[in-house]
């Protein structure tokens, strides 16, 4: 019965993401199947042979039956066939892509978190010694670092500068092996995609915990004479964490949208430079196909950001 | 209309006037104690004069290939080396500072235009706009605002500045509407806007004379703050090629050629890297600055 | 006499803000024997919190302890090590306060809560202590006892949770119970409750308890002994029945004038008493209470009056003392009614034991 109303609530939930990104995948659609030219025309092709592709795709046809027959597919989960790599699949294509996204993005948020809370507690249990003048003001100087610049420190220290001091012997090698690549190949470009964002969770943890710290329940709890450390670490880091899960739908979004830099920059297979790649190639299809897939990436990962509050929060039930 | 409400209205309107003059001499002194933001707003002021110096005057072309030796490092003629196609970084790297604010400053420009006056009149009708607003912004609070920059500048076939500054606006400015929507909510029932309105005020007069000077703080906050958010995309856009267009120098696009030449000579990268990071920081701890300065409640 | 239970010496507590210091407490001297209950009364502000935080060695920043001594069973606790008074808080003393919803944790299920001084104590491990928990629920009347201890607090009720909060206090049998305006943020009914409750604890357990309220009628109802705050400083001291009969300092016999009739008990200020406490950065000159006094004379403007004896086991620190006002003033028609006249709070009060 407790869960009646949780289940209840996620139904409604997927029903607004399944509407928001028909709604999304449509506008795109139509946007770019509006825009003149296509694919094709870069091509040195014959009047006759492009005629016969466009066909071969269906861009003949009047906007709305393609739109229906798009929609048709989408509801079914099929996102078509690219015009680049003539005939391969979106659906499969896209859904690996998006676990190997999933994939570096998780690694990222954690990062984010644990460094976040980590420097964040720190800071505001010293407040106002140096160590909290530290990381207060290089949390200022990591949120004004584009994920991309760390990206590129990141490469001149463990591709450059490590491969000069070892001689050779020990670096960073630009690439992906497999599908999902291997440890070291994952976690830098996931610190670099965590790390502006580290900051801002610091930022807000110190915030929340000065906040948690100066409440009368932590009063309570040093008046039962908890140790110190308990005191932190049960009464007032929960408390603290609740507004920090508020800032994790947001985060979510700006590592998924920092992928697409950072997916680019280390040659990840994922998502975003699927996104990049063929917006450049102008295989409208997989841009249309890739950007329904962020909608439901987006709004799945809100959803679980979503139910992970009263896990922390006993007070808000759904 | 008689004598009476006018008297109301000089009586109240005119201590609102004394306290917001003094809100900002106030602002003032506190902003002027905050070493950090002064010495990030020299910064800045230094930045757009080396982005003005640009339109005039930059030490050497910023398009003309082989004006140096590719991949060349610093020199005494060369301060910042040259790129891979031998183009002096020093100059491009003006040139770039000038993208940069044009778009910061321009995307603000459209979003003030756009949010100001949408959210003042959500916030104080209620009406079907404010509905209209709130379901705007809900839908695209499930989108990414970059990955919607990026389409809607493939959508508009993509991008000369103009472009650019209007995608990147259209994914900024209903945070301002939301913000000044607020803003106008809460004054709508204070006691001045209410003796204004007695006294047979116009609603434009109420919105823009009385409403929008009490809700300029955050107004500036905010604005102050999108422009490195702005700069940033402008950035990401251009760093994957889908900003400004070559052969136009732009500190993202740069540091895209920069990566690709890490290993041989890593100053290509640095330059506007560097230079981008410290300008986003320079607008951070001016924006940091104004909050604290502007709203002490606020302060962390 | 068996020595005190706690002899407070002398207590001084400041404050350094960016404004000055705060001198919040300034020479408090009193004592608490076995299995009494004390009461400490006075407007807010006046120090009481502090003199009762300072104990357990949980002065707020920027405050601090500036000197005197805190002697609990003959121990200094200010000269103690940290961890030292860390194991007696919660263990031989224990505290609860005004606010029992904002005082117990949100996310923690209310009979952990009750549990933990247990475990902090290593007095029984978690399975135990837990029971336990459910046990002490029930003996401070909590309905449900099992249920409730499974509940968060946001669920309980506010007398529920007030009781929760004693629970917790008693949870490792302390000798001493600091009970910061226990029934501040109730309502009066439970207010009454939460009172009973005291009182039956105190007589079977006989834990001390020192009760803080800035409502006399509570005192009255509750305490042997009460101590009269003001600015910081002591004002008067004695027995319930004397204060109550016979108070002699000015701002007492005001603060009794202020008193509501027990049956209509509210959680209000003391409000009557024209003027307002005194600015503790640049405290007045003199009496601490001489602006505000109807009665004051000479001295009152320059020199600080000791705590002097005023009857058997009645002290006050006035120059004038309400004795002399009455006889040489006029008091009460000066300010036209008698102390106690038809405020009610006779009621309750009983002629004290003189042992
Ligand atoms: N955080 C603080 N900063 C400065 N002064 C304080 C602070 N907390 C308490 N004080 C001072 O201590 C005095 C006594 O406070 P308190 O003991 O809480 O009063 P009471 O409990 O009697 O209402 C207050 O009047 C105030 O001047
Ligand atoms: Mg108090």
């Amino acid at each position: 019965m407790r869960w009646r109303g949780t289940l209840l609530y996620i139904g409604q939930r997927l029903l607004l993401i399944v509407f928001t990104v028909l709604a999304v995948s449509s506008i795109v659609f139509i946007g770019i199947h509006r825009l003149p030219g296509s694919v094709f025309v870069s091509e040195r092709l014959r009047a006759s042979q492009m005629q016969a592709l466009l066909h071969q795709y269906g861009l003949d046809r009047p906007l709305w039956e393609q739109y229906r027959d798009f929609l048709l597919g989408l509801l079914h989960g099929d996102l078509g066939i690219s015009y680049v790599n003539q005939g391969v699949r979106i659906s499969p294509l896209v859904g690996r892509e998006a676990l190997v996204s999933a994939e570096v993005g998780a690694l990222a948020l954690l990062f984010t978190i644990g460094l976040g809370m980590l420097l964040g507690v720190l800071a505001a249990i010293r407040q106002n010694t140096w160590l909290d003048y530290l990381f207060t003001s290089t949390a200022v100087v990591g949120y004004s670092m584009p994920n991309f610049v760390v990206a590129t420190f990141l490469l001149l220290v463990f591709a450059v500068f490590l491969q000069r001091a070892t001689g050779g012997m020990l670096y960073y090698q630009i690439g992906w092996t497999g599908t999902f690549g291997s440890l070291g190949e994952i976690s830098i470009p996931a610190f670099a995609l965590g790390f502006p964002y580290a900051s801002v969770v610091a930022r807000l943890t110190r915030a929340s915990m000065l906040e948690v710290i100066r409440q009368d329940y932590i009063r309570t709890a040093r008046a039962k004479g908890l140790p110190e450390q308990l005191v932190i670490v049960r009464h007032a880091l929960r408390n603290a964490l609740i507004p920090v899960i508020t800032i994790l739908g947001p985060l979510v979004i700006g590592i998924l949208t920092g992928s697409v830099v950072i997916e680019n920059i280390f040659g990840i297979p994922g998502l975003g430079k699927e996104f990049v790649q063929s917006i450049l190639n102008r295989d409208y299809n997989i841009v249309v196909g890739v950007f329904t897939m962020y909608a439901a990436l987006v709004g799945i990962a809100n959803l679980l950001v979503d139910l992970l509050y009263p896990l922390v929060d006993p007070r808000i039930r759904y | 209309m008689g004598g009476r409400p006018i008297a109301i209205t000089t009586f109240i309107a005119e201590p609102m006037a004394q306290r917001r003059a003094g809100l900002w001499t106030d602002a003032w002194r506190r902003l002027r104690r905050n070493r950090l933001a002064l010495v990030a707003a020299t910064y800045l002021l230094g930045l757009v004069g080396v982005a003005i110096l640009a339109v005039f005057w930059t030490p050497y072309s910023t398009t003309h290939q082989g004006i140096v030796l590719p991949y060349q490092g610093p020199t005494p003629a060369h301060p910042l080396g040259g790129d891979s196609l031998g183009r002096d970084v020093l100059s491009r790297l003006m040139e770039g500072a000038q993208i940069s604010l044009l778009v910061g400053v321009g995307t603000q420009v459209v979003v003030l235009a756009l949010g100001v006056p949408l959210g003042l009149l959500a916030g104080y009708f209620r009406s079907w706009l404010d509905a209209a607003l709130s379901l705007l912004i809900n839908i695209f609070y499930g989108v990414p605002d970059l990955l919607v920059a990026l389409i809607l500048i493939v959508l508009l076939g993509h991008s000369g500045l103009g472009q650019i500054i209007f995608a990147i606006a259209v994914t900024r400015w209903m945070d301002m509407a939301r913000l000044v929507r607020g803003q106008a909510m809460s004054l709508r029932e204070r006691e001045f806007v209410e003796a204004a309105r007695s006294c047979g005020s116009g609603t434009f007069k109420i919105l823009f004379r009385h409403l929008l000077p009490n809700a300029l703080g955050p107004i500036i906050v905010q604005a102050t703050l999108g422009i490195p958010q702005a700069i940033l995309f402008e950035a990401f856009l251009s760093f994957l090629g889908l900003g400004v267009q070559p052969p136009t120098p732009s500190w993202g696009s740069m540091a895209a050629d920069g990566v690709q030449a890490i290993r041989i000579s890593p100053h290509i990268v640095l330059a506007p890297t560097i230079a981008l990071s410290v300008t986003l920081m320079a607008f951070n701890f001016v924006g940091d600055g104004l909050r604290d300065a502007l709203d002490p409640r606020q302060r962390r | 006499m068996s020595p005190p239970l706690l002899e407070v010496r002398d207590l001084r507590i400041r404050f350094f803000t960016e404004d000055g210091e705060v001198r919040a407490v300034e020479g408090v001297s009193f004592d608490l024997q076995e299995g009494e209950i004390l009461g400490i009364v006075g407007e807010s502000g006046c120090g009481k919190s502090m003199t009762a935080l300072s104990i357990m060695g949980l002065v707020p920043e920027p405050g601090r302890v500036t000197g005197g001594e805190i002697r609990f069973k003959g121990r200094d606790l200010l000269s103690m090590a940290p961890d030292e008074v860390r194991d007696i808080r919660g263990k031989d003393i224990a505290m609860i306060f005004q606010d029992p919803l904002s005082s117990l944790n949100p996310v923690l299920k209310t009979g952990f809560q009750v549990a933990e001084p247990m475990l902090a104590h290593q007095r029984a491990d978690k399975r135990r202590a837990l029971a336990r928990a459910v046990d002490l629920l029930r003996q401070v009347r909590v309905p449900a006892a099992e249920q409730r201890a499974r509940d968060y607090p946001f669920q309980l009720s506010g007398g529920m949770r007030q009781r929760a909060m004693i629970a917790m206090g008693l949870a490792n049998a302390p000798s001493m119970l600091i009970a910061d305006e226990p029934t501040t943020a109730l309502d009066v009914t439970v207010q009454a409750q939460i009172l009973d409750l005291l009182r039956t604890l105190n007589r079977e357990t006989r834990t001390a308890i020192v009760l803080i309220t800035h409502n006399l009628a509570v005192v009255a109802g509750l305490c042997s002994r009460v101590i009269v705050m003001y600015a910081g400083q002591i004002v008067e001291e004695g027995s319930v029945f004397d204060l109550f009969e016979r108070p002699q300092h000015p701002y007492t016999w005001l603060l009794l004038r202020s008193v509501p009739r027990l049956d209509r008990t509210r959680p209000e200020r003391l409000r009557s008493i024209e003027g307002l406490p005194p600015d503790l950065i640049a405290p007045p000159p003199g009496c601490r209470f001489h602006p505000r006094c109807p009665f004051r004379i000479e001295p009152c403007f320059t020199e600080p009056p000791p705590l002097q004896e005023v009857g058997p086991g009645q002290r006050a620190a006035c120059w004038v003392t309400m004795r002399r006002a009455h006889e040489e003033m006029g008091a009460a028609t000066l300010l036209d009614v008698r102390p106690g006249a038809g405020s009610g709070v006779h009621g309750p009060i009983r002629e004290p034991h003189r042992g």
